[in-house]
This record gives C-alpha cells, structure tokens and sequence, in this order.
C-alpha cells in the first residue's frame, strides 16, 4: 500500500489529471509475427480510461503500416480505438513535406506508402526514413545513401529516432539506428518528426484542449516517451513491459514520474486518485 | 633537445603508394629494391577488409614487388591479433574474401562482433543479430570506419554507418582496429620489435608516429625518391594532438 502511495505522485493534485496519453507498442500490446498480441490487462485497462470519462489519445511511433490498417489490427485485438485518436508520424510528416514543399524519397516499409499517396516524389529533394524493418537493405540504404550525397542542400527526415523496441521474437533495430547510419555517411543531421519531438506531443494535446499538466503520458520507452513527455511539461510514468529494461530505472539524465509492472496497474492507480 | 635514434623500421602504406589498383606507382618498385638494400625492417599496412593477405600478396608479386606475405600488415591482422589476444568468439561480418584471415578463430556460440566492410551482411537480420550480442554485452570490434568508398558506379556505403548505427543502439562505443588509430600503428610495428621513435611511415595518409632519425638515415631515405610522397616526420606527441596535416620532411 506505502508503494502505491509513492508511485501516486504523478497523479496530484487530486482532479488534475484530464487526459492520457498511451503509447502503443510495449503498452497496448506486442508487435510480431500473425498481427502480434495484447499485453495483458490492456483491453480492459483503455476502456476503464474512457469510461471513467478521461480523454485519451494514442501517441506512436509505428511506421510499418498506415494508420488504418494499424488501428484495424487494433480493434482486432479488442482494443477500443479509432483512427482519429492516433497520432503517428505519417499524417504529421506529410504536413511538414507539403508545408515545405519538399518531394522525398521514401526509405520506408512497403506497408507504410499508401500514407504518401498524395505526395508529389518525383524528382526528389529530401530522404524520409522510416521503421523499415526488412525493407532496410543495403542496396536501398544505398539509394537513400547516393541520393543525398546529391543534394545540394540534404535534407534528411527521421520518423522517430527510437533505438530499439521489442517484438515477440526478440529486441530489434528501430529507426534511430538507421537513421544514425546515414547521418554520419552524409555527415548531416537528421530532423525528427514523431516522439520524441515536442511538436508531436503537443499536436495530441491541442487536439484533447488540454494542457500539459492536465495530461499523463505512459510509455515502455524511457527516454522517447517518458523524457520526451516531460520535456513537454506532462507527467509520464514508464510500464515494465515492452522494451523496458531494468537498468531503465537508473537512467542517468531520465526520471520517470512513476514506475509500474503494466498499463493496467498504471489505470488501477490513476482511478483512485481522481477523486 | 631531441634525443637521435637509428632508423629500424619502414612502414609503407599500400593502395595509393606502391600501387594504383593493378598498376604500379611508377618508381615504387626500384625504390622498394633500394630500401632492401639497407638494414631497416619493412612492413606493408592497408586498411583493406575485404581482401585476405594473400590476395594483396599475390596481386603485389604480380606487380614485381620483392615482398614477403608475412610482411603485409593489414586491419585484418589486427582484428585477427586482438581476437586472438582476448579469446574472443566473434561474429563475423566480414566479406568472404576476407574470412581467410580469420582461419582457425572460434566462432561458435559467439561473444564478440567484429564489422568489416560487408554489405551482404549490412541488412535488417544480420544486424539485428549483432545488435542483440552487443545489447548482451559482446564487445564491437570495428576494422575501420570508412563512410564510404568509391565503385565504378559511384559513392556505396561502408563499414562506418552501420558501426555507428549500433553504437547508437546499443550505447556501446565500438573499438576500432584500422588506420589512423593508434593502435594499429603501434600494433604493426610489435609484430617486428621496434619501437615508434625508430620507424618512419611513408604514405599518403596523415601519420602519426613520433621519431628522430640520424643523419645517415634522412640520407638513405633521400636515396630512395618515391616520386610525388613525402615522408612524414612527428618530432613529438603534440602532433598528434594538432591536427595538423603531416609536415614534410622531403619530398622528391
């Protein structure tokens, strides 16, 4: 019970908390071969949220496939979510490439193009690098490679800079890793779009009406969701589940507001103290 | 007042100073037959990681090279020493051409990564094997870490991007083997018994290596006018630190 308590400060002031947001990989459930499966406790633990009238929003890094396809896999899994509740860099990077008229090349997953139907990539003028799980090979690495080497101007877009995240076969290069490689082939500096860039958290946020210190962010990624969210100004509490590893909770530059086993005990925690 | 030492050691660099792919630096050969004629060791260094002593030795004799295979030092061998020193079981991510090299070395149930330029390797499974060691705590031994080199067909990746890729990952800092780290230097003139201060490198790369060489030396070296290189002289460590291009103690 003393634990509990302590673990309860990311939830004062009593009434304060208005909103969550929830990563999904490593926290809804977990990714792999046949659709990947729910993390115990999950289902159950996001409608309690949106029963106990809080208003939630899924923030992800998931670059493998659109949003519709990935929210459908969802509901497959029994999770209530719909399209409009996510936020995932695809959407967002469009924006950016539309605002900037700028016209990429896609180092991206199969799964994850019909997201740029609508955008003009020919004759491109910026490399947008995405989870591409297999389809990061060296010949394509390579493309992406000799095409900015050919800008005068390389412009070089990451869709998160995650290191790792973990599938039920085992722990797995993210995009970061990727991204890093080019980066130090072209001696250039990649921008990010999604987590854990404060544009990306407070795009969710603008679209729940809420302020940062009305919303708690609970994540599996220590320094991309939980220092990326207090970077913001939000409270965010880390699950052990997912990519979580023990040597997380001694992070040298990231504390996390809370520690708890899994999605479920953080709702558990959250519930009886919003009033 | 720089204590005066007697030349021991020459380290001549490969590609770019005794050849050009299949062709010889004009001059090299009658240079090479010059230094023979003096007391000093010879030693061979390169960088390659795709190609095992043997291919370099074979494609140097061909040239008219008088060479001995075991006088080739490359970044392989020095891979090779170290995993050899440590005991260590690696994965190899090295072009076939270069396992050669590596004959003999354990690489069952392995507990090391060693990264070569390897683009057959440099793919989603492979890397993700090499990530889960590392992340394990196997040590990463990179041969070098070259951005990339130049094909027929123009820029390609090389080792670097992928080492610095799991660095990142892993938050793992790589031990590089090749040129310019010391170590490499250091490493190949172990091999023949001399010391830093009784060797001078002659290529065309920034080196590295602090001497003072006698009179008679500089005289010698003067003899042998490899045509258009200079040879690089360090009177001290603070060279090192500088980052100053080599200066040049001759050139022909």
């Amino acid at each position: 019970a003393c634990s509990v308590l302590v673990m309860a400060e990311w939830c004062e002031p009593v009434g304060r908390v208005k909103g969550v947001l929830l990563d999904i990989c490593g926290v809804l459930y977990e990714s792999g071969d046949g659709g990947g499966v729910p993390i115990v406790g999950s289902v159950e633990a996001v409608k309690r949220l949106k029963e106990a009238n809080l208003k939630v929003r899924f923030c992800t890094n998931e670059t493998q496939a659109t949003r519709e396809k990935f929210v459908k896999k969802l509901q497959n899994l029994g999770f209530d979510i719909t399209v409009d509740e996510v936020f995932s860099p695809a959407p967002a990077v469009c924006q950016v490439l539309k605002e900037r008229g700028l016209r990429p090349h896609l180092l991206v997953h199969d799964g994850l193009q019909p997201e740029f139907n609508k955008i003009d990539q020919s004759n491109p003028n910026c490399v947008v690098v995405g989870d591409a799980a297999e389809y990061f090979t060296y010949k394509n690495m390579n493309e992406a490679f000799q095409i900015l080497m050919g800008l005068e101007k390389p412009i070089l877009i990451s869709l998160g800079r995650g290191r790792y995240y973990k599938e039920t076969d085992g722990m797995k290069l993210d995009v970061g890793a990727y991204m890093k490689a080019l980066e130090y082939a072209c001696d250039i500096e990649a921008e990010v779009v999604g987590k854990p860039a404060a544009m990306f958290f407070l795009s969710a946020l603008s679209d729940m009406g809420l302020e940062p210190d009305q919303v708690v962010m609970i994540g599996d990624d220590i320094v991309y969701d939980v220092g990326g969210a207090q970077q913001c100004g939000m409270k965010a509490v880390q699950v052990r589940t997912g990519k979580y590893r023990p040597c997380d909770e001694q992070h040298p530059t990231v504390k996390a507001d809370g520690y708890v086993n899994n999605l479920a005990q953080a709702v558990t925690i959250l519930l009886e103290h919003l009033h | 007042m720089s204590t005066r030492r007697i030349l021991k050691a020459v380290l001549i660099d490969l590609s770019g100073t005794l050849h050009i792919d299949d062709t010889a630096v004009s001059g090299a050969q009658e240079a090479l037959q010059k230094l023979r004629s003096s007391p000093v060791a010879v030693k061979f260094v390169t960088n390659t990681t795709k190609e095992c002593k043997r291919t370099l030795f074979e494609r140097l004799q061909k040239l008219s090279f008088d060479i001995h295979e075991d006088e080739i030092f490359t970044s392989l061998t020095a891979a090779r020493n170290l995993v050899d020193q440590k005991q260590f079981r690696p994965l190899l991510l090295v072009d076939n051409s270069a396992l050669e090299d590596f004959e003999g070395v354990d690489t069952t149930d392995p507990n090391a990564v060693v990264v070569g330029l390897a683009p057959e390797h440099f793919n989603y499974d492979t890397l993700n094997k090499a990530f889960r060691l590392i992340l394990d705590g196997a040590p990463l031994i990179a041969i070098h870490k070259a951005r990339y080199y130049k094909k027929v067909d123009g820029l390609s990746l090389g080792p670097g991007p992928f080492i610095t890729g799991l660095e990142y990952a892993t938050d793992v800092k790589a031990t590089v083997v090749g040129k310019p780290e010391k170590s490499f230097f250091l490493e190949a003139l172990r091999s023949i018994g001399c010391q830093p201060e009784e060797a001078v490198m002659i290529g065309d790369v920034c080196l590295i290596l602090p001497i003072s060489i006698t009179t008679s030396a500089r005289l010698l070296l003067k003899q042998i006018n490899i045509k258009g290189f200079g040879i690089v002289e360090f009177r001290d460590d603070n060279a090192l630190q500088s980052n100053l291009p080599h200066s040049v103690l001759y050139q022909s």
